[in-house]
């Protein structure tokens, strides 16, 4: 834990961390410091100056809390009428050549300028004379739109592009009130990471060509989850809307804080994953191309279950750790092979040292844990004599080509349990549409071997089963996620000390040795 | 009244040159300045009381014994050439007509503060200026003041000359640094102070032209020679640029603490014939407008300035005689200001613009009395909010002038609407 040091707020003494600024230190116990320039991961710059805060005695008296490190004893001033009248002037300035176009803004509801404005401001106009004119809906590449009048130059996103991805797209050019944010003549915005200038953006400035005049923010349900994207492991928020008459369609992902994760922050591909979501699912269930019920379906496949002489379960590495288990709890009953082959989910060489792994599954660190052989060999051996591959989630299209797969369906029947309409679905004779993610709980383990908890986001209007259920009617012993739990804490000794049904938001580290220890 | 200590070449034909410059005596303090040791230059100066000749009026010797001590990183010297303050115009004469005055200056201050690289930044616009400069450099390398051995002593210092591009904030020193850097100029937050981290994260000394120049008299005279000129806290002389509705204006030396009216009269040649005295602009434009009645008992030091709730600035003094419209005024006033904010801080970004277009309104005459109120209120709200005192020099002059001459303002104002339009 982090020293702890004594200070007075509006006379009032608070204990907070020590070697922060004082806007994180007193924003830890709950008092807000007004700032729009300040962000926690690309430090202070003081531009704003709406955090000015008074310090009692102090020398100066009046400083920027972005930039003053809290100090045992110091006396700081919010509350005085010296304070809200500096904030209310700063937020005037503010305002003066902002075009205040909220009804069209993407980014009302949850924009800065608006919050300060009821809670720090609250004046009306008085501006007599014409505002600054600027230039608006400036495409800046890699799906990025600016509009110059909004933005009240923070430089979020310039430091962004200079301290984070390194690329420097962005800068201010002119002085005084003709500054503005840019690119470079003919060099877009091209870095795998430029949408988070898009939450960084405390005003309507930057907004996402993807999401723009598609919801309004305060519509959104606003859901905790995980992206599946790579192996990484993001933490997001999947802001979703059912509109009347209309399923629950999911609008975007945005990065959710996690220190241990991702941070702020999260790579525009998996920002984009939310389509997968929405498009292209499967939804009914087929046998033969015949849509069927759920029981028929069921049935169907028991008695392909029955009559095989040999089965291959195939596994995918974006099930959850519990839909992995009880597909594995599956395979022992019914004596079958089990493979968690899925090298094309790997795209080797597209990785990079901040957020991206080449690795574009989300739980392949679960197959050590659970003793999942993925090899190809293995599930070449496997393939041999079989005449039932069973797919779960997997799509098998990704590791083979096509006329791989034509030989190996010539002997062998292709079953597809999953959420997507793909390849594999397209070939298999048998479909049984479950729940994808975004529908469902689970629990990951990333590259780093940080296990974390995704829950239930989006309720469609016609809901499939899940898979674990799937899997328990097929004959699986697991008939639930709390069941899978509760075996999976009991039968893997990685797991034996920890509380699976209670993990913490930023996660649990396993430490690596447990996972190679079983994996062994 | 006038005399002679830094301008004392300033009159010999050719004292730009080396060879000419040292018959009169450049480069003879070398000798004794090495024979001293560091800290006895800076006591020495401190001594002299000499205070920054850049506006601000700090104490040199105080500002060089900021130094960190056990330092190791290297120190440098950044030289302020900007000078670009409206109606300041006595660096260019140093530059210009005695560029070795300085060169010696230099030597004598990264001597005592152990800098063995100083940076000479000097506005874009000098062209003549850094001709002459560069020129005066050259010299001084070839005549071995400048380069590996100072004068055969073992002493390296490498002078460069940083031309600037036209921004008035890059006097601010924290925006020189940044620009020396090859960055856009646009002031530092501070602390930390540019002597404990300033050029490239070293401790940095930034002077002015005449504070520098004035370091070779200090060294050959003593103190006491130098604290002769001048009042006891304001001691020395200085290069005053007298400008505006005079009969002789231009550049002279005096000492400080003369009253300010006798200077206009004797020095300048007093008003033109037949004109009242309006306003006196003491130094600089950012320096708040002193009446006539004021200026009776202004005399120019920094104390009788503060006292007065003006300032004494850069020493360029700037007299208004009656046909001044002040409202015009201060539109190119703030004109000036807002054209040249760095547009780094909301309130100097935004304030400067809104306070224009609301001058520029009045000047139309479509303004009202709730106008003049705003940017009145204006110079308030946006004064000492930002990183650097820019907004200031914009706002304390044009409240100055709010202040006491309202009725010019008042009388641009034609139809009394009161607070309406504004509401």
């Amino acid at each position: 834990m982090a020293e702890k040091v004594k200070l007075f707020v509006n006379g009032q003494e608070v204990e907070v961390e020590s070697g922060k600024n004082l806007i994180d230190a007193i924003g830890a116990v709950g008092i807000e410091i007004p700032h729009l320039c300040y962000h926690p991961a690309l430090g202070a710059d003081g531009n704003c100056r709406m955090c000015l805060v008074g310090i009692e005695d102090g020398r100066p008296p009046l400083v920027p809390a972005c930039k003053t490190n809290v100090a045992e004893g110091m006396k700081v001033q919010l509350d005085t009428e010296k304070i809200k009248k500096i904030q209310r002037d700063i937020m005037e300035l503010e305002l003066i050549n902002h075009p205040i176009d909220c009804p069209i803004c993407d980014q009302a509801g949850e924009c800065k300028l608006q919050d300060y404005y009821m809670q720090y401001d609250g004046q009306k106009s008085r501006m007599t004379v014409p505002p600054v004119l600027k230039a608006k809906h400036m495409d800046f590449g890699a799906g990025v739109v600016h509009d110059q009048e909004r933005c009240i130059l923070c430089a979020r996103c310039v430091r962004f592009t200079r301290l984070i991805t390194k690329t420097g797209e962005l800068g201010i050019v002119n002085r005084t009130d003709y500054a503005r944010v840019t690119t470079f003549p003919g060099r877009p915005l091209s870095n795998r990471y430029a949408l988070n200038v898009v939450d960084l953006c405390p005003v309507g400035a930057m907004t996402s060509k993807d999401f723009r005049f598609k919801q309004r923010a305060w519509f959104l349900t606003k859901s905790e989850s995980l992206c599946h994207g790579c192996s990484k492991g993001c933490n997001i928020y999947i802001d979703h809307n059912k509109e009347k008459y209309q399923d629950d369609i999911i609008y975007r992902f945005r990065p959710r804080l996690n220190q241990q994760v991702n941070g702020y922050f999260m790579c525009d591909a998996g920002r984009m994953t939310y389509k997968l979501e929405n498009d292209n699912r499967l939804n009914t269930a087929q046998v033969f191309g015949k849509e069927t019920s759920l029981n028929e379906t069921v049935e169907a496949l028991r008695r392909s279950f029955s009559q095989a002489k040999k089965t291959v379960l195939l596994v995918s590495p974006n099930c959850s750790l519990e839909q992995m288990h009880a597909v594995k709890k599956l395979s022992a009953t019914f004596n079958t092979v089990l493979s968690g082959y899925s090298d094309g989910y790997i795209n080797a060489g597209d990785g990079d040292d901040f957020l991206i792994h080449d690795d574009k599954s989300a739980n392949r660190t679960a197959f050590a844990l659970l003793g999942i052989e993925s090899s190809k060999s293995a599930f070449e051996a496997a393939l041999d004599g079989a005449d039932l591959l069973v797919s779960f989630q997997n799509d098998l299209c990704r590791s083979l080509d096509d006329v791989t797969l034509a030989k190996i369906q010539e002997k062998t029947k292709f079953v597809y349990i999953g959420s997507y309409q793909n390849g594999f679905s397209e070939k298999a004779s048998i479909i049984l549409p479950v729940a994808s993610y975004s529908e469902d709980i689970g629990t990951l383990i990333n590259a780093d071997n940080i296990l974390q908890r995704y829950v239930k986001a989006v309720i469609k209007n016609v809901q499939v089963s899940n898979l674990i259920h799937v899997v328990n009617l097929l004959g699986g012993e697991i008939k639930n996620h709390e069941e899978a739990l509760t075996d999976l804490s009991a039968t893997i000794a990685a797991l034996n000390n920890i509380d699976l049904k209670h993990i913490p938001s930023e996660g649990i580290a396993l430490t690596g040795k447990e996972v190679s220890n079983v994996a062994a | 009244m006038q005399v002679k200590v830094l301008s004392a070449r300033f009159d010999i034909p050719d004292a730009h040159k080396i060879e000419v410059a040292k018959e009169n005596g450049a480069y003879s303090t070398l000798e004794k300045l090495f024979e001293m040791q560091p800290v006895d230059v800076i006591e020495l100066v401190k001594q002299s009381g000499l205070r920054g000749r850049g506006g601000a009026g700090f104490p040199t010797g105080l500002k060089w014994s900021f130094l960190p001590k056990n330092n190791t990183k290297p120190v440098y010297l950044a030289v302020n050439s900007d000078e670009s303050e409206p109606a300041t115009f006595k660096d260019r004469y140093i530059l210009v007509r005695d560029p070795h005055m300085m060169i010696e200056g230099i030597i004598i201050c990264c001597y005592a503060i152990g800098s063995h690289d100083a940076y000479i930044y000097i506005r874009g616009e000098y062209t003549t200026q850094v001709k002459a400069l560069q020129a005066a450099i050259d010299e001084a390398y070839a005549a071995g003041y400048l380069g590996q051995s100072i004068d055969g002593k073992d002493f390296r210092l490498d002078v460069t000359v940083h031309r600037g591009a036209g921004a008035y904030v890059c006097g601010e020193e924290t925006a020189l640094l940044e620009s020396v850097e090859g960055r856009k100029g646009q002031p530092r937050s501070k602390p930390p102070f540019p002597a404990v981290e300033g050029l490239y994260g070293c401790p940095t000394i930034i002077n002015n032209v005449q504070s520098i120049a004035s370091l070779p008299f200090i060294l050959t005279n003593g103190p006491d020679a130098y604290k002769a000129f001048g009042t006891e806290k304001s001691p020395g002389t200085h290069l005053f640029g007298i400008s505006g509705l005079v009969k002789n204006p231009g550049m002279y030396e005096l000492p400080l603490g003369l009253p300010i009216l006798e200077v206009i009269e004797k020095v300048a040649g007093g008003l033109r014939d037949g004109r009242k005295l309006k306003g006196i602009i003491p130094g600089g434009s950012s320096t708040p407008v002193l009446t006539p009645e004021e200026a009776q008992t202004v005399t120019l030091d920094y104390e009788s300035m503060a006292a007065h709730k003006t300032m004494f600035g850069s020493g360029g003094i700037v007299v208004l005689d009656d046909t001044v419209d002040i409202v015009k005024l201060v539109e190119n006033l703030i004109y000036f200001y807002h054209h040249e904010s760095c547009g780094q801080c909301t309130p100097c970004r935004e304030g400067l613009g809104w306070m224009l277009k609301i001058v520029k309104k009045i000047v139309r005459g479509e303004g009202t009395t709730a106008d003049i109120d705003l940017l009145r209120e204006l110079c308030d709200n946006i004064e000492m909010k930002t990183v650097c005192v820019l907004s200031a020099a914009c706002t304390m002059p044009v409240r100055s002038y709010l202040n006491k001459f309202r009725h010019e303002f008042e009388a641009y104002v034609k139809s009394d609407v009161s607070c309406q339009t504004a509401m």
